[in-house]
């Protein structure tokens, strides 16, 4: 039994691991993640992408929103800026995916600062707005700049190479998708030991006595902004090798809120959260739909009568949490885990 | 102690949460975890169809999907495809490219699929490459201009003429109705809605018709004062919309009418059903669409299907959504049947091969002419105008065959 996590340090206080029980859970998990694509199918390969791509994306929201306490309504729009930033620089540039991504990733990011400088002047409800205002003209920008863009038809992308060997299948971009969720996990979950990062909780909790204690709001802002944009557009980028297409409809507003839905339903002001509102919000979509299409044998038209009451579920799932558990599945998580490190004596 | 015992008896929200979490989870328990294909009987051909059940096209997906169900309840009946049975697999996509690729991911790594039905052109974009990959043969239920291109999507298809094919129907149509006529489009912002413009604004040139105005809306407004202002100047002969299913078209056709714009207003396939035009009330009368398809109930329409259709549905109206799996199945599993005969193994690229033998083929009265499928459409189409006092459709053109 863990009865306490004596401190001695600055350094003790700032690891990431605090217990050794923790980095063996984690190196499990990560042996899991390893052997996954050995035993699982296309289907659940597609998902763990889909969860993978999820995740930065959610991070870096977590970043701007969790964090820095800055409300966005534009994060899939940014996620656009990136996919197309990589489907241009792969076709017309002729670059590989490695240089792609994070060059995605950096055009979302000036982007995102242009769209982060009304966040200066407006906060809260206000700055949602101006969000949503990114939202709709980059919608626009994607729409009608047709030399660019491919207009209302969009934009299709070869393949990645690794090697010389086309990255085609959901099992093969596993292997991008799932160490970059993890690697941009690492530097988020190290950003906040760092000046930087401390800075941004400042700014969340109270922006005018963090200006007071000299942090300077206009650069810490824009920078959470370019910081979290540029996670979208990593995001964008791996999303679009995975679908090989890109088109004006494929990041809307309704995306956005997924992705805000996803970090308040995993907990705010956790990294741990964004990654399970991810992995919530991707999936369990599709268990009710697997729970109602293993009925379809025995009952032809369920997925027709049932389709419709799945989605209710879901958004009771999500009411249910808000109300029940507002702290998210990140509290969720703690709380196990604190039941666990006192068994047997707390029952 | 008792009020203890009523304490530990009284669910708490831990145990709620516990409980939908469990629920979440047992849900997806029977999921197709590992590689491989389900069991399935030896000789069943499986037909999937990703549809969009729930969202905003949850319409026409529930529609189309019961005239899938249907039309594989007709055939098995009929002995199926070479005496083995059919079976379809549908789920809903919700209308968006990811759930739809996760369910064609999911479907394929489960079973041998045949023929896979597509709910959007988003997807089947999406899809091409994979189906070109698998070789797994898709109909789709866009009619997508681009996607009409078999060297592009040498393995999709289409029950019907494509959106520029449906416009070029309308604008010969205006030149046999009047010569050098003035005419208007009003499109959505859509991929959709811009779909068919350019060709056929070049195309209403070389008709020698005037194109006035132009107009563009987002999908579903309603607010369309100032664009109507525009038409108004423009007086137009004709006005076709594209790109919408219902909004704002009612709102176009009623503040024209009240501004007395003399014009002939049309539109293509989406927005060509007896249903929807009855919904759009009494400005939709004389509105005049496209149709790949004979309505469901209209006078002097019969053969096998058509008359297992209206028996299956005992005199409820079905939608043109309704025949659009069925056309797709009818074809595809003809298709198969030819593959099956001449001893060929169903992959996409044989029973595609063998789609584009089928020359002059009978629907049973779900389409009125015979159909060939030469390339990636039917190619066939027909001009209706409302009679909405008789509640019905009334051909005004022939059967035409679409331009290549």
């Amino acid at each position: 039994m863990i009865i306490g996590s004596a401190k001695e340090s600055y350094a003790a206080d700032e690891a990431i691991f605090t217990t050794n029980v923790q980095q063996i859970w984690l190196s499990l998990f990560a042996a899991l993640c390893i052997a996954f694509p050995l035993f699982a199918s296309d289907y659940w390969l597609l998902l763990a992408c889909l969860i993978a791509i999820n995740i930065v994306a959610a991070v870096g929201l977590m970043v701007l929103t969790g964090f820095t306490g800055q409300v966005s309504l534009g994060h899939a729009a940014f996620m656009g800026v990136g996919a197309y930033a990589t489907a241009w620089l792969a076709k017309h540039g002729g670059m590989p995916f490695w240089l792609t991504i994070p060059f995605g990733g950096f055009a979302a990011a000036a982007i995102g600062v242009v769209f982060g400088i009304p966040s200066l002047r407006v906060k809260g409800l206000y700055l949602a707005l101006t969000t949503i205002a990114a939202s709709f003209i980059l919608h626009f920008v994607f729409f009608n700049w047709t030399n660019v863009t491919g207009g209302a038809r969009g934009m299709t992308v070869e393949p990645a190479i690794f090697f010389g060997t086309q990255l085609v299948t959901s099992g093969s971009l596993y292997w991008i998708a799932v160490p970059l969720a993890a690697f941009a996990t690492w530097c988020a979950t190290n950003l906040f030991r760092t000046r930087i990062g401390r800075a941004f909780i400042a700014i969340r909790d109270r922006d005018i006595s963090a200006e007071v204690l000299g942090i300077e709001l206009f650069r810490y802002k824009l920078m959470s902004f370019a910081l979290a944009s540029f996670y979208a557009g990593v995001a964008g980028g791996v999303w679009v090798y995975l679908f090989r297409v890109v088109t004006p409809e494929s990041f809307r507003l309704i995306d956005s809120i997924f992705l805000l839905a996803a970090i308040i339903v995993g907990g705010l002001g956790s990294i741990r959260g964004a990654i399970f509102g991810a992995a919530f919000m991707t999936l369990v979509p599709e268990l009710l739909k697997l729970g109602v299409a293993t009925l379809e044998p025995h009952w032809p038209s369920v997925v027709q009568i049932l389709s419709p009451v799945r989605t209710i579920i879901f958004g009771t799932l999500i009411v249910g949490f808000l109300m029940f558990e507002p702290l998210g599945l990140n509290e969720i998580w703690r709380r196990v885990r604190r039941r666990f490190a006192l068994w047997p004596f707390r029952t | 102690m008792m009020e203890e015992k009523k304490m530990s008896k009284r669910v708490d929200r831990r145990t709620i949460l516990g409980g939908l979490a469990a629920g979440a989870a047992v849900s997806g328990f029977p999921a197709p975890w590992v590689k491989g294909l389900r069991a399935q009987e030896a000789d069943e051909i499986i037909i999937a169809n990703a549809s969009p059940l729930t969202g905003v096209f949850a319409f026409a997906g529930i529609e189309g999907s019961e005239g899938g169900q249907h039309f594989v309840q007709w055939l098995n009946e009929r002995g199926g495809i070479a005496n083995r049975k059919v079976r379809l697999i549908t789920e809903d996509t919700g209308y968006q490219v990811t759930q739809a690729v996760a369910v064609f991911n999911r479907i394929v790594s489960q079973y041998k699929v045949a023929l896979f039905l597509g709910d959007s052109t988003g997807f089947q974009k999406t899809i091409n490459e994979e189906l070109n990959r698998r070789g797994i043969l898709l109909a789709g239920a866009s009619f997508s201009s681009e996607i009409n291109d078999p060297q592009k999507y040498p393995l999709q298809y289409m029950p019907g003429p494509d959106y520029s094919q449906q416009v070029a129907m309308l604008l010969k149509h205006i030149v046999a109705t009047k010569n050098g006529a003035r005419i208007a489009f009003v499109h959505s912002d859509t991929e959709f809605g811009r779909d068919p413009i350019a060709k056929s604004e070049t195309l209403a040139k070389s008709l020698g018709l005037e194109q006035v105005e132009k107009i563009i809306t987002p999908p579903g407004s309603f607010d369309v004062s100032p664009e109507v202002l525009k038409l108004r100047r423009a007086k137009p002969d004709f006005t076709i919309f594209h790109g919408y299913v219902m909004a704002p078209i009612p709102e176009f056709m009623r503040q024209m009418r009240e501004a007395r714009i003399e014009t002939q207003f049309m539109g293509t396939f989406y927005s060509s059903d007896l249903g929807i035009l009855q919904k759009m009330g009494e400005v939709a009368d004389g509105y005049l669409g496209v149709n790949a398809y004979n309505y469901v109930g209209q006078d002097g329409v019969t053969g096998e299907a058509m008359d297992y259709i209206k028996k299956i549905n005992a005199g409820r109206y079905r939608t043109n959504s309704y025949l659009q799996p069925w056309t797709n199945m009818a074809l595809g599993t003809e298709a198969m049947r030819r593959c099956l005969e001449a001893g060929r193994e169903l992959t996409g690229p044989n029973i595609k091969a063998a789609l584009n033998t089928i020359k002059d083929y009978d629907t049973g009265g779900v389409i009125g002419t015979p159909v060939s499928v030469p390339g990636n459409s039917t190619n066939v189409g027909r001009i209706y105008r409302a009679n909405l006092k008789a509640g019905r459709m009334e051909p005004v053109s022939d059967w035409i065959k679409a331009d290549a």
